[in-house]
């Protein structure tokens, strides 16, 4: 599949990244044949059926061994709901870009080109 | 000049137990392996910063616990290496990236905790491909690392420092991150020991995440009872890290030594089918498209990698173990169902990297847009943005379903395959990697070439499995091949005893000859 410099620019905004003009055209090539690669997966059918059909019945059979358990993903266990000391303030702060009277600190989020952006300020690359 | 000149190169297990014993001190272990390192390290570029007077002060502290009758536990004086990505308080950690310069870990990984809570001395933080993405270390924003054995080659990645460190013998154990292969590739191309526990096994608690549903933290070693000994150490619950269970470990030393005999060893059918055809040895009879397993097969194109692993079967079978088949027909498919996931989680992770909380803020914005955008864009280097923008495409509206809806699904039948797999085996085998350590920029223009490095361990990645990268030899240029030993979730004993048996049945010695350099120097 091949992905047009409009569609990296898109996914690149998304992702709040900014390209030279050389760099979207290689990176759309490179994400191109990637893409193809990945394509792969559509052939796939998932489920009993896909595993049949891809071989897996196929097996000679062996002399009993004990059911192994399914793999499956845990569930996450619940944490007990409580309030437990975290990073100092400080802590946290010492490796902070800029910061001011215990906060972080940031350039005015409306300066300069604010574009007339859909869902937020800052889903267009500042100009 | 140490008094005792060759500590570096003894197991971790004998060092900790001459250290507790008194024999030696841990300041002089520290000092051998030292020594040792200022003799590699200018041939492999494997550490981005040595801790020494730190250590030294940790050593000395060690050995005044040991005067004072404490035992400081199963590491006791173990020089250690840690990949980047695990925070050490009080130290930097970069992830090998420029967006984190300057930043200084606020707190310690509880993996790392339990190595200092047993013992082990932190000699430095090793190269590693930037946020662990890559299989080369040569994505690393400052160094490229050297593999020991060739010096022209690549020491794999993306713990590519940890092992040539390992390998080369100035740390006895070093500490990984394993998202895909991310501990074990290295470990197969340096030829020393990798493992990746189950999923949940080991806490990611101070772990810079990449791709939480299948980062791992794991150690490399010199010897699989070197490794188990490691895992041993950094596993166990931890509230902090939910996913990491309340399961025992165990004494994974107390049967490593029972041996294989009468153990059933599952080949993975659709590379033993292969293999019956040196031609092709990776590709499954049933490919169809010369895009697919045909790019594999051409990583091993004189079938070196195909008869080291039938070598490794018959070695398996003379120790004992009974070879059964099983089939992964979605084994095919783990290069793109990992790429797509592990991108997908990689885009939301790294959205944290945005030059407002920590790391390096673009000096010219102006607004607060120009600073996500500018800090993000000055960075992160090339393969860090390949990877977002891929994960960011693949779960973008439109696409979603196409893409990490399906690879999920797919990811569900695998599961299933080995579920099957590992009813019918012990444990299952493969190859660690398609080929040996390449050349250095071999790879670096075609990122999909790269990333097919990863065929054979990203399947227990996405399933959750141990695994264990272990030595299986050499191929025609004198240079590591290895073998990949899978077992169920929570068995890593039973994987652990089938890779010693490995090792003890081929006597595999880690001893790099750092072709390709000016030595005398090693």
């Amino acid at each position: 599949m091949a992905l047009t410099t409009e569609e990296v620019r898109k996914i690149a905004s998304l992702a709040r990244l900014r390209f030279s003009p050389d760099e979207e055209a290689a990176i759309a090539g490179q994400l191109g044949k990637i893409v193809d690669y990945i394509d792969q997966l559509q052939r796939f059918e998932a489920g009993p059926a896909g595993a049949a059909a891809t071989g897996a019945a196929a097996l000679p059979p062996l002399s009993p061994v004990p059911p192994a358990p399914p793999i499956a993903p845990r569930a996450a266990p619940e944490a007990d709901d409580l309030a437990l000391p975290c990073l100092p303030r400080e802590t946290f702060l010492a490796n902070a870009p800029a910061a001011l009277d215990g906060f972080l600190l940031v350039p005015e989020v409306k300066a300069g080109h604010v574009p007339v952006a859909k869902p937020g300020v800052d889903d267009e690359p500042p100009s | 000049m140490s008094r005792h000149p060759d500590l570096w190169g003894l197991p971790a297990e004998e060092l900790a137990r001459r250290v507790r014993g008194r024999e030696v001190s841990a300041a002089e272990a520290l000092e051998s392996a030292l020594e040792r390192t200022a003799r590699v390290e200018p041939l492999i570029h494997a550490y981005l910063e040595l801790f020494e007077e730190a250590a030294r002060a940790r050593a000395r502290d060690i050995d005044r616990r040991v005067a004072a009758g404490e035992d400081p536990g199963p590491l006791a004086g173990v020089p250690v290496a840690l990949k980047d990505n695990l925070n050490l308080a009080g130290h930097r950690l970069t992830c090998a990236s420029r967006i984190l310069e300057g930043y200084v870990a606020p707190y310690t990984a509880t993996a790392v905790q339990s190595l200092l809570d047993a013992g082990a001395v932190i000699v430095g933080r090793a190269n590693m491909d930037e946020f662990a993405m890559g299989s080369s270390c040569e994505n690393s924003a400052y160094q490229k690392t050297r593999n020991p054995w060739d010096v022209g080659t690549v020491p794999g990645g993306s713990s590519g420092g940890p092992a040539a460190a390992v390998a080369a013998g100035s740390a006895a154990l070093g500490f990984g991150s394993d998202t895909g292969g991310s501990v074990r590739q290295p470990a197969a191309l340096c030829g020393v020991v990798g493992v990746k526990p189950t999923y949940g096994r080991v806490s990611r608690y101070g772990l810079v995440a990449f791709a939480s549903s299948t980062d791992q933290i794991g150690p490399i070693a010199r010897g699989v009872r070197d490794a188990a000994l490691a895992t041993q150490v950094i596993a166990g619950p931890d509230a902090r890290d939910s996913t990491c269970v309340e399961r025992p470990v165990g004494d994974l030393l107390a049967t490593i030594e029972d041996g294989i005999a009468g153990m059933r060893v599952g080949v993975v059918r659709e590379i033993a089918m292969a293999l019956s055809s040196p031609a092709a040895p990776v590709a499954t009879a049933a490919a169809t498209s010369p895009t697919e397993l045909g790019a594999a097969a051409e990583l091993d194109p004189a079938g070196e990698v195909a008869a080291s692993f039938r070598a490794a079967l018959a070695a398996l079978e003379q120790a004992g173990a009974e070879l059964v088949p099983v089939s992964i027909p979605s084994l095919e498919a783990a290069i793109a169902v990992y790429y797509v996931i592990a991108t997908s989680e990689a885009s939301a992770n790294l959205a944290r990297f945005d030059g407002v909380r920590y790391g390096r803020r673009s000096p010219g914005a102006a607004s607060l847009a120009e600073v996500y955008w500018d800090s993000r864009s000055e960075g992160f280097g090339a393969e860090v943005k390949r990877r977002i923008m891929l994960g960011t495409f693949a779960l973008s509206s439109g696409y979603y379903e196409a893409y990490y809806g399906k690879a999920c699904a797919v990811l569900a039948q695998m599961r299933d395959e080995f579920t099957a797999a590992l009813g019918r085996a012990d444990v299952v085998v493969t190859p660690t990697t398609p080929s040996a350590a390449f050349r250095l920029g071999e790879k670096l223009a075609d990122p999909l070439a790269m990333y097919l490095s990863d065929t054979f361990t990203t399947p227990a990645s996405l399933v959750g499995l141990p695994a264990v990268a272990v030595p299986s030899g050499f191929d025609g240029q004198g240079l590591p091949l290895s073998l990949q030993i899978m077992g169920r979730p929570f068995e890593e004993a039973t994987v652990f005893r089938a890779a010693r048996a490995f090792e003890r049945q081929i006597g595999w010695q880690v001893a790099p000859r750092f072709r390709g350099a000016e030595v005398g120097a090693a």
